[in-house]
């Protein structure tokens, strides 16, 4: 068997406005658009995706969230309805995937082996989250590739931000000794918003982009400097910043997933390729992708 | 009396799904026993606020007349499935969103297919109305309501039910502590996570026991400025509320450990 290798990795948040705003056929709710440069940022992932043809998604959602341990998605296929809680008017998504089981339970083996608690979710009647479902969408629309789902575990929230952190560092790294060991290709998404004040009305038309802004001001200066570092390869930086930039942004990358992704690409100092960035009810995303297939191939291309 | 019962039932589906877990037995005995005190009361419909059901935007309430479904907790898929049939109490729950626009909070019906109704709500109906023979008016824990905004929710269902005249048993749902071990325990060896979760739990029973609301509301205070609690005990503060702070007393019908956290059975005196 080939070494596996991650190809990419793309910060992919979960609005479910962005699914809404696609009218999908999966998705109950209709719309008149809306939130267009975030979805075009998507469907430049989506060009990315395409070219790349990895075996596996990998995606790490913090609404999925586990009190005891790192949790896994281990049943072959998991199909439902999928309604948020919060925004129920806007998300009732009928949903089918296929879960890469093997590579799912080596990624549990190996985060058991650094010390974490890790579990299998076998029930098959098990609904998955909004958060991990509208990722996936968003990055993937036609589902033809067997995804690995991974639960936000609240320790950065019951322990501390560091503690927390540290903790998805060593699920990131497990993650990519998981991939190489069974020879996948894969691609990991980061399911989450940068800043994360929020409005706390909706607009009585959700869609409706002239009440469409940035909540928070300080909120947008800091997600503007965090992109421009991740932009300028200056991953370092971005990582020292990063508690700060947590509790001064309430950045829903705390819950690990933006942490858990950069441990399993061993935190490269490479330029970030921006997709698109946008609000929803106020919040920051970005589209963003590090794009480690491109680079290796330039390399050779040098190299030879 | 438009509040005719006032209960508190811990959220966790331990009881439940495990109730050949001793310690959780007791906590299982003790929500059928105070879902017998509730039935004597003769209540027309049931008025829940569960700590589990998160909402952001807005104060939310289910308006979906019949549910029917099989929940798996999102932690707890493991120790099986939740099955479940609901009625509302549609008018009672309009009326109540059409109340809280009074005191600032805006509220929202929710009545969607395949709605995730949350595991306290459910863990509620299994105790105390299994066979769905009484409707319900379930609302959320709105995470940016404080305990006295959520005081104040409780109280706008209090005057709405005096104005319906219909009996209504109020239900907080949630736990006391919420310390909660983070790998996996042997359940026949489960304890609190921290004694001194223990000692705050009995001294905010003892408040309830003897019949003191401000009593309550320090020791809460109290408790969620010094340790995790389920988020800062609004159930309790809902439940003050409903009952205008006005009950004599308590039976706690049990109180224990589920996964290291405090979970109690409580019917108030009213």
């Amino acid at each position: 068997m080939a070494k596996g290798e991650i190809l990419a990795g793309f910060l992919a948040p979960h609005p479910p406005h962005l699914v809404y705003g696609e009218n999908p056929p999966q998705n109950e709710p209709r719309s008149q658009g809306g939130w267009e440069p975030l979805r075009w940022a998507y469907e430049r992932a989506r060009k990315s995706i395409e070219e790349l043809k990895p075996d596996v998604l990998l995606v790490h959602s913090p609404h999925w969230m586990t009190h005891v341990g790192h949790h896994f998605l281990g049943v072959p296929r998991l199909s439902g309805k999928s309604v948020d809680p919060i925004f129920p008017n806007l998300f009732r998504y009928n949903f089918a995937l296929d879960v890469d089981v093997e590579l799912a339970e080596a990624c549990a083996a190996e985060a058991a082996e650094s010390g974490l608690v890790t579990q299998m979710m076998r029930n098959p009647n098990f609904r998955v989250d909004y958060g991990t479902i509208t990722t996936l969408h968003m990055i993937r629309p036609q589902w033809d590739i067997p995804v690995v789902g991974i639960s936000a575990n609240n320790s950065p929230y019951y322990l501390n931000t560091k503690e927390g952190l540290g903790e998805m560092d060593l699920l990131g790294k497990a993650t990519r000794r998981a991939i190489e060991k069974t020879g996948r290709r894969a691609v990991l998404l980061a399911s989450n918003t940068l800043c994360h004040f929020h409005f706390h009305e909706e607009p009585e038309i959700p869609e409706d982009m002239s009440c469409e802004h940035p909540q928070n001001y300080a909120g947008y200066q800091w997600d503007m400097r965090i992109i421009d570092l991740l932009r300028r390869g200056r991953t370092k930086e971005v990582f020292e910043l990063l508690p700060t930039f947590i509790e001064e942004a309430f950045a829903e990358i705390k819950s690990g997933a933006f942490t858990w992704m950069f441990a399993a690409m061993d935190y490269p100092e490479i330029p970030a390729e921006l997709h698109g960035y946008g609000t929803v009810i106020g919040t920051g995303n970005a589209v963003m992708e590090w794009n480690l297939a491109r680079l290796a191939e330039a390399a050779r291309g040098q190299a030879a | 009396m438009p509040i005719v019962a006032a209960i508190i039932l811990p959220g966790l589906p331990h009881p439940v799904l495990k109730p050949e877990i001793s310690a959780w037995a007791q906590i299982a005995a003790a929500s059928a026993a105070a879902g017998k005190a509730l039935a004597a009361a003769r209540p027309d419909s049931l008025l829940i606020y569960s700590t589990q059901w998160i909402a952001v935007l807005d104060q939310l309430w289910q308006a979906r007349p019949e549910m029917d479904g099989i929940h798996v907790d999102e932690n707890w898929y493991e120790l099986g499935d939740l099955p479940f049939h609901i009625r509302t109490d549609t008018a009672l729950a309009e009326a109540c969103i059409a109340g809280t626009a009074e005191i600032g909070i805006r509220s929202k019906p929710v009545d969607y297919d395949s709605f995730p109704v949350d595991t306290g709500t459910l863990v509620a109906q299994h105790f105390l109305n299994e066979d769905a023979a009484l409707p319900v008016v379930s609302t959320s824990n709105n995470l940016y309501h404080d305990w006295h905004k959520t005081e104040a929710l409780g109280g706008v269902a209090r005057s709405v039910a005096e104005k319906t005249g219909k009996r209504v048993a109020a239900i907080g749902v949630g736990g006391l502590s919420s310390r909660m071990f983070r790998a996996p325990i042997d359940p026949h060896t489960d304890h609190f996570a921290e004694p001194g979760d223990d000692a705050a739990n009995r001294a905010l029973l003892s408040r309830f026991e003897a019949g003191d609301c401000d009593g309550v509301r320090r020791q809460s205070a109290d408790m969620a400025a010094a340790m995790p609690t389920d988020f800062g005990l609004k159930h309790l503060a809902f439940l003050l509320g409903a009952t205008g702070g006005d009950f004599k007393g308590a039976t706690v019908h049990g109180y224990g450990p589920i996964y290291g956290t405090g979970a109690a059975a409580v019917e108030l005196h009213l």
